[in-house]
């Protein structure tokens, strides 16, 4: 295998010339989105660097306590992601949200990184690109999931109250609420693991090949990180729901204001 | 004894009833102008939602000391926005009353409720090209097919027209005599009321009773 060719600067900065073409498109489309373009590539830009320095100094540096940071970090920012999506939840249903997330989330990190990796949870060229990929993505579902649920809930305000009234438990109502939302969140996962590898090949194994790893290893990395990834999604939605969804009611089986 | 007293209660500050005494076995009919809280008295009766304070009885028993369920399956709340599954007739019977653990009823049954109901259309009739009269008439229909001891109806002629509304009203009203159901009605027509009321509650705008005629 070769090894990999080092972007250079100059080289590099000609892909922002394809920002162009799409300000362009933008413009005929009269997309007034400019602003946001131009901050998403400014924001994109300088958080990558940021954190491409940061690695390199963990890398260098490799102390338990950067990655442990790390990872505190992320799941942190992925808990605030996705509750600042999703305002309309109560308080009670925004604290599972986000024990859920953060459980599951560093619990298949745990599972992935020390089980299947075998390496310490400590060593950060393993933990943090794939506790990126697996908190990311379960930021994702959960992100999806709440809002599904939470739309259809509204939308089924007349049926939830008709039931109640009639003396139907509000669990026996509110779980196919939960179910369908889970489905919904858990479908982009399933259907992109259907094209994989035919019409698409995934990230992680892409940055692999590129950096020269053989792509026996690399396919391998990547199938048990889309299974981690399925599971994470899968067990995060179902616990925020789950869980959630029994602070809608009160002792009296009542519904609170949802 | 009568078989719901309320006694001070107060929802949230925003409407307070003085004592209201509602009998068993009769046909009670609650009016008054909108605001006055004729839905949520009825809310309050089958206990989805609480006073914030006060104390309302069920058959001499503070509605605490009910599970809320079984309290709702027996005081059972026929809501104004009559709300049906998709399919038929006889789909919607049938899910609703999976929903509430029921045995399917026999077709003649269901027939026979509908008809109590003024609603004599053929159970394979789609529930989602009825007009609003003939949906609240089918979901009252179903409602009735629970056999609860007390029936609260929620302006049940609302989208009907005065036809409609009194043959439903008067074969409601025998169905429950007949069945010993307690039948509590929100309605805004004076003249209904007048028909076939045994007792009439009218509530004025902050919620107070002003008075509980009774027709014998």
């Amino acid at each position: 295998m070769n090894d990999i060719i080092v972007l250079n600067l100059w080289q590099f900065a000609l892909v922002y010339l394809l920002l162009i073409i799409v300000l362009l498109v933008m413009k005929k489309c009269r997309i007034n989105r400019t602003k946001l373009l131009l901050i998403a590539s400014l924001r994109m830009t300088v958080q990558l660097v940021l954190a491409g320095l940061a690695l390199t100094y963990i890398f260098e540096n490799p102390h338990p306590l950067f990655t442990v940071l790390y990872l505190m970090l992320m799941t942190v920012f992925a808990v605030f992601t996705v509750l600042s999506r999703n305002k309309g939840i109560n308080k009670r249903f925004k604290v599972i949200v986000g024990i859920s997330l953060a459980g599951t989330g560093l619990s298949i990190v745990g599972f992935f990184i020390m089980a299947v990796v075998g390496v310490s949870l400590f060593n950060p060229q393993y933990t943090i690109p794939i506790s990126g990929m697996i908190i990311g993505n379960a930021m994702t579902g959960v992100s999806l999931g709440l809002r599904v649920f939470n739309e259809n809930i509204h939308a089924g305000r007349n049926r939830i109250n008709t039931l109640i009234n009639m003396g139907v438990t509000p669990e026996r109502i509110l779980i196919p609420f939960v179910n369908q939302a889970l489905e919904t969140a858990l479908l982009p996962t399933l259907n992109s693991m259907i094209g994989m590898g035919i019409i698409s090949l995934p990230g992680m194994m892409t940055g692999q090949i590129l950096s020269g790893t053989m792509p026996t290893t690399a396919i391998l990395y990547q199938i048990s990180i889309i299974i981690a990834i399925c599971a994470v999604t899968c067990l995060a939605v179902f616990c925020s729901l789950f869980f959630g969804y029994k602070t809608l009611y009160n002792k009296r089986q009542q519904m609170c204001d949802y | 004894m009568p078989l719901f007293t309320l006694e001070n209660v107060d929802f949230k500050n925003i409407i307070t009833y003085p004592r209201i005494e509602i009998q068993q076995n009769a046909l009670t009919f609650i009016c008054g102008e909108s605001g006055s809280g004729k839905s949520t008295l009825l809310k309050l009766l089958n206990g989805v939602i609480s006073p914030s304070d006060g104390i309302i009885t069920y058959s001499g028993k503070n509605l605490d000391e009910y599970t809320p369920v079984m309290l709702r399956r027996e005081v059972l709340l026929c809501g104004q926005s009559a709300f049906l599954f998709e399919g038929s007739i006889w789909d919607n019977f049938n899910k609703y009353r999976d929903y509430r653990e029921l045995p399917p009823l026999s077709p003649e049954e269901a027939r026979k409720y509908l008809k109590i109901c003024a609603a004599d259309f053929s159970l394979e009739s789609p529930c989602d090209t009825m007009s609003g009269g003939e949906r609240q008439r089918v979901f009252i229909a179903i409602c009735l097919s629970f056999c609860p001891k007390v029936l609260l109806l929620d302006e049940p002629t609302s989208a009907l027209d005065d036809t409609t509304a009194n043959t439903l009203m008067s074969n409601v009203k025998e169905f429950c005599k007949r069945e010993n159901i307690t039948l509590i009605v929100i309605s805004h027509s004076k003249t209904l009321a007048a028909t076939y009321a045994d007792y009439i509650i009218t509530l004025s705008h902050h919620g107070s009773e002003r008075h509980g005629h009774k027709f014998e």
